[in-house]
């Protein structure tokens, strides 16, 4: 029998139950951490955003009671949480680059100037296996349907929930993960073909 | 975005409100090849294997919560370096420049004004007693010489201020004396011509007129 996340959270919250804490946290960490992962490609930044998300959810239900009103879904709350610490630590790559961070209201012009440190084609050729080549793939995505896939396919986000948490209609959305799905399928399909093609200088 | 494409997207992650109108689709040549491209894409990404965080950092967040929102391993992201403010600086030179000024002025002139008051030899500093004989009782100046405790205050608690009684300084003392009449000076009347001050003479002093012929 598992207990709901709802009732977990009540239990850590009212009755201080660490073992409800934790079995929330191992229920939905690979969601979280997928996330991050795939928003930061860095394993070890992806960790960091992990404790401090959790951190925040922990100061969250014990302090600011409010913040989470019970009728939010659990999940959906904390990759809220997670999803605000990843574009603040990407804010903040963006403004050791002196770009300055004020359009935040257009969220498609602040995304295109996100440094693009996605992994070249030539990356992309030498990735050893199948799975390799298709996270490389997805790393080479534009943000928006990136972030997409990611929580469609990491967090298991459905597509309503996932156009609530970035603010946008469900249908640009779903445009949004079609042409991720398109664009993953061409780039793999380029790879494979230029394996085949002489090396010219 | 189509309805035919949005419905078969909607199809392939089981989010279709009708899944039997996916076979009535399918009967469309584009959208069965737009299906096909989706789907195989899809299964790809199914079969990515999921990442979870480095174990210490679950341990970490798990003992967080235990002390209730303390964070005990939470990594502390260093504060940035503060320049030290340059107007502290100067604000502190300039104050105590100014004290110091003050107080070096405040002990020449006390005992400027009290080394004529006519101290007994047990109340005079030691430096001040060799001079004795030089001093020019002040009439005028009882008006502005401090009281006589004042000044053997002065000497008695500081006798550094001893070295105000060199005698450069009662000659001036002498000099003022003279130029000054017994009633304060008018401005209308006649200057001390400078002739007849100690110190100067021919060769020394010139009238202004002299110097531009």
């Amino acid at each position: 029998m598992h207990p709901a996340d709802e009732i977990l959270v009540a239990r850590y919250v009212e009755a201080a139950d660490q073992t409800a804490f934790r079995t929330l946290l191992e229920r939905h960490q690979e969601r979280v951490f997928g996330y991050l992962r795939g928003m930061v490609r860095d394993r070890d930044v992806a960790n960091d955003l992990f404790q401090e998300t959790f951190l925040r959810v922990i100061r969250a239900l014990n302090e600011e009671r409010g913040s989470y009103t019970r009728q939010d879904k659990f999940l959906a709350w904390v990759l809220r949480i997670a999803r605000n610490a990843a574009l603040d630590h990407l804010r903040a790559r963006k403004k050791w680059q002196d770009i300055a961070p004020e359009d935040d209201g257009d969220e498609s012009v602040w995304w295109d100037r996100l440094p693009d440190d996605a992994p070249s084609a030539l990356d992309i050729i030498r990735g050893k296996d199948d799975v390799d080549l298709l996270r490389a793939c997805i790393d080479r995505l534009s943000p928006e349907q990136r972030e997409v896939v990611l929580l469609r396919h990491e967090s298991d986000l459905t597509f309503r929930e996932i156009a609530d948490l970035t603010g946008c209609s469900i249908n640009t959305a779903l445009g949004r993960m079609r042409y991720a799905l398109i664009n993953l399928r061409r780039m793999m399909e380029d790879v494979r073909q230029s394996e085949f093609l002489p090396v010219t200088n | 975005m189509t309805y035919g494409k949005k419905e078969i997207l909607l199809q392939l992650y089981g989010e279709a409100a009708d899944t039997e109108k996916l076979r009535s689709l399918l009967r469309d040549e584009e959208l069965r090849q737009e299906h096909a491209v989706l789907s195989e894409t899809k299964f790809r990404l199914d079969l990515l294997e999921k990442e979870r965080p480095d174990t210490a950092i679950v341990d970490a967040i798990v003992a967080a919560a235990a002390s209730n929102g303390g964070t005990p391993h939470a990594k502390r992201l260093d504060r940035p370096a503060r320049a030290r403010s340059p107007r502290r600086r100067t604000v502190l030179i300039s104050a105590l420049s100014i004290a110091a000024v003050v107080l070096v002025g405040t002990g020449i002139g006390l005992d400027w004004f009290g080394g004529s008051s006519g101290l007994s030899a047990s109340q005079q500093s030691p430096a001040m007693a060799s001079h004795e004989d030089d001093l020019v009782p002040p009439e005028s100046l009882h008006q502005l010489v401090p009281t006589q405790q004042l000044r053997s205050l002065a000497s008695r608690t500081d006798p550094r201020l001893a070295w105000d009684d060199a005698s450069p300084i009662l000659d001036m003392h002498r000099r003022i004396q003279t130029m000054r009449p017994a009633s304060p000076l008018d401005w209308g009347e006649a200057a001390v011509p400078l002739e007849s001050l100690p110190g100067s003479g021919p060769g020394r002093l010139q009238m202004t007129g002299s110097s531009r012929q």
